[in-house]
């Protein structure tokens, strides 16, 4: 148990503070994410049949749309001369405290999601998570954290869209 | 084009889906869209300089907007693909070129619709698998109206099922 100290597995069960995203559903944002992950699925434009009520996003659309919001401190330019900086801002990730575990990598190990329904051009959207588990398991390369992230987005309605829960490795 | 729960067999294979080959343009493109800077994406001298990965990496969340489409256009439109569940193994390097595939595992008959299993994966032009998983679709029955929408989850005998 070299990782998983007491301090750590008191994360476990922690919550976010429910966190909107900054920007509703945008069509111009649909549209490039749309193009970039290139599925022409006309209802991301709300043609065709209008199951949906409108013109929809892609199914995992909402857990990508948390940014930084105006007034955030401008991470790249701080880092400009950082020769170790990797580009990412954790902090935007999933609105949970750090764990405790300074210098280990962040790994992505995966997902299991639940789909409910495709969020509308103009809903705005928010995300809760927490911290469902942490433990600790060897490695070839040596001892290892998986940490499960559980994280649900809704609409503003209260209307569940997907339930994403994680597995962070760290190590 | 509507599928129905009857067409579908245990051990059918889908038609895979084809993704690039993926360049340095479309990993930037993807990158732009969410506006997730992570070097090891388009900085090939931090990647392999400072990280030492063997090139620039595909994304994983671009990998898996891909699983979702695969799924989701699958299932058609009076399906739904309600579970998705993978595991990163394996790095993906700019330049490959990527095939979803799927294959179904087992069948389930719930009230109003039947929900299809599969195992699914990525797998690059060499055929090494980078991202396992398996999934959950439900199909409308023949007869029977489109899967609701919003999905509702059915409740089944088996609690087997319900955590698949």
């Amino acid at each position: 148990m070299a990782l998983l100290t007491d301090d750590v597995r008191s994360y476990i069960g922690r919550t976010s503070e429910p966190w909107f995203a900054c920007d509703a559903i945008e069509a111009g944002a649909v549209r490039r994410y749309a193009q970039a992950i290139m599925d022409p699925d006309p209802a991301y434009a709300g043609e065709g049949r209008d199951r949906f009520g409108g013109p929809v996003a892609p199914p995992l659309y909402p857990a990508f749309m948390f940014r930084l919001p105006f007034g955030s401190p401008d991470y790249l330019t701080e880092n400009a001369e950082n020769p170790d900086f990797d580009g990412l801002a954790t902090s935007v990730s999933s609105g949970l405290p750090e764990l405790p575990l300074p210098g280990l990598a962040l790994l992505n190990g995966g997902a299991e999601i639940e789909l409910f329904r495709y969020a509308r051009h103009g809903e705005r959207v928010l995300q809760k998570s927490r911290y469902a588990d942490i433990t600790e398991r060897q490695s070839k390369a040596g001892p290892m954290l998986l940490v499960i992230v559980e994280t649900t987005y809704e609409t503003e309605a209260g209307e569940v869209l997907l339930k994403v829960r994680k597995t962070l490795i760290r190590r | 084009m509507r599928r129905n729960f009857e067409d579908v067999l245990a051990g059918d294979e889908l038609t895979v889906l084809v993704k690039g080959p993926l360049t340095t343009a479309h990993l930037m493109r993807w990158s732009a869209a969410t506006e997730n800077w992570h070097k090891i994406h388009y900085d090939l001298p931090f990647a392999t300089g400072h990280d030492k990965l063997p090139g620039l990496l595909i994304n994983g969340s671009l990998k898996q907007q891909f699983v979702a489409q695969f799924l989701k256009d699958w299932a058609g439109p009076d399906g739904w693909a309600w579970k998705i569940a993978f595991q990163f193994r394996a790095m993906n390097l700019a330049g490959e070129r990527l095939e979803l595939w799927a294959r179904v595992t087992r069948l389930e008959r719930a009230e109003a619709f039947g929900l299809v299993h599969l195992e699914l994966g990525v797998r690059n032009g060499e055929g090494k698998e980078s991202t396992p998983g398996s999934a959950v679709v439900a199909l409308p029955y023949r007869d029977g109206p489109a899967v609701p929408y919003p999905f509702v989850p059915p409740v089944l005998p088996s609690a087997e099922a319900a955590g698949a």
